[in-house]
């Protein structure tokens, strides 16, 4: 049986690279792929919980966040081809258009 | 035996889930946007490797087929399409980055810290139950799809519907965006 606080562990940890990169790097594609890692650790934290309280559930939901983060990559990849499109870039930090 | 068999059950979640971490860790650092992908890639069939340590066996293989199939595609698709080598960028972080890592090393320190009370506590031995109704005639243990299409089609219709409105939206979405002008 692998304990609940290992996968709490990993999974907490997995998160925090994950915002290390959507803070640190300036490249809109690796930011996207990190947020997509935010929601693997939560998956798993789903997962964790499920089989902690042994109801479906926490499976069933995981499921859903799977497809969510199937819209959001298709979202975010189409926003950064039109960005590339109109303005030649996939870096934020060119993209000040809002900055006072 | 059986003892044997719950340790390596144990075992093989650490090692998928610090390859993960690997991975993980490669694809924040790495300098070239293809190498990321990758390293994601990997990091996505690790993850997968903990939801079937973890007894989730329909979510690991459902893990394999979005992520290594459909998002890590998509994404390397994106990358050969965004020509990102003209950049060259010597500094890939950003500018940010040196106040975004002390907030992250904080954020870690404190959230160790919740970690040390509850670390390593014995964990429920019980493997997925349904309600009585829902699992009728059905070895829960054993059939996990089964299990799970049970719980999320009787309990949880609402949100499949939901999500499928959710992503009709997203194909639209990203059809719009991403057409080009002159269409």
């Amino acid at each position: 049986m692998i304990s609940l606080n290992a996968v709490l562990l990993i999974s907490f940890a997995l998160f925090s690279i994950g915002i290390a990169g959507v803070l640190i790097r300036r490249n809109a594609l690796v930011i996207l792929m990190c947020v997509e890692l935010m929601l693997n650790a939560a998956n798993l934290n789903f997962i964790a919980f499920a089989r902690h309280s042994g109801s479906a559930a926490g499976q069933a939901f995981a499921l859903l966040v799977m497809g969510f983060a199937a819209a959001e990559v298709a979202v975010g990849l189409a926003l950064v081809v039109a960005l590339y499109r109109r303005r030649d870039t996939v870096q934020v930090d060119d993209l000040n258009l809002l900055k006072g | 035996m059986e003892h044997q068999l719950e340790s390596l059950g144990r075992n093989l979640f650490a090692v998928f889930g610090l390859l993960a971490l690997a991975g993980a860790a490669f694809m924040v650092v790495s300098k070239r946007a293809v190498h990321s992908v990758l390293a994601f890639l990997f990091t996505m069939l690790c993850v997968a490797g903990c939801y079937l340590s973890m007894d989730a066996e329909f979510l690991g293989v459902a893990q394999i087929l979005v992520y290594a199939g459909g998002i890590v595609v998509l994404f390397l698709f994106v990358v050969m399409l965004v020509e990102l080598t003209k950049y060259k960028e010597k500094d890939i972080f950003h500018t940010q980055s040196r106040a975004a890592a002390v907030a992250v090393i904080a954020g870690v320190v404190a959230f160790a810290g919740v970690f040390k009370h509850a670390f390593f506590g014995p964990a429920s031995p019980e493997a997925l139950v349904l309600r009585p109704e829902l699992a009728q005639g059905l070895d829960v243990a054993h059939q996990n799809a089964q299990a799970i299409a049970r719980g999320l089609f009787a309990d949880y219709l609402l949100p499949f519907e939901i999500l499928s409105v959710i992503l009709l939206v997203a194909l639209v979405g990203a059809v719009v965006l991403a057409k080009t002008e002159r269409v």
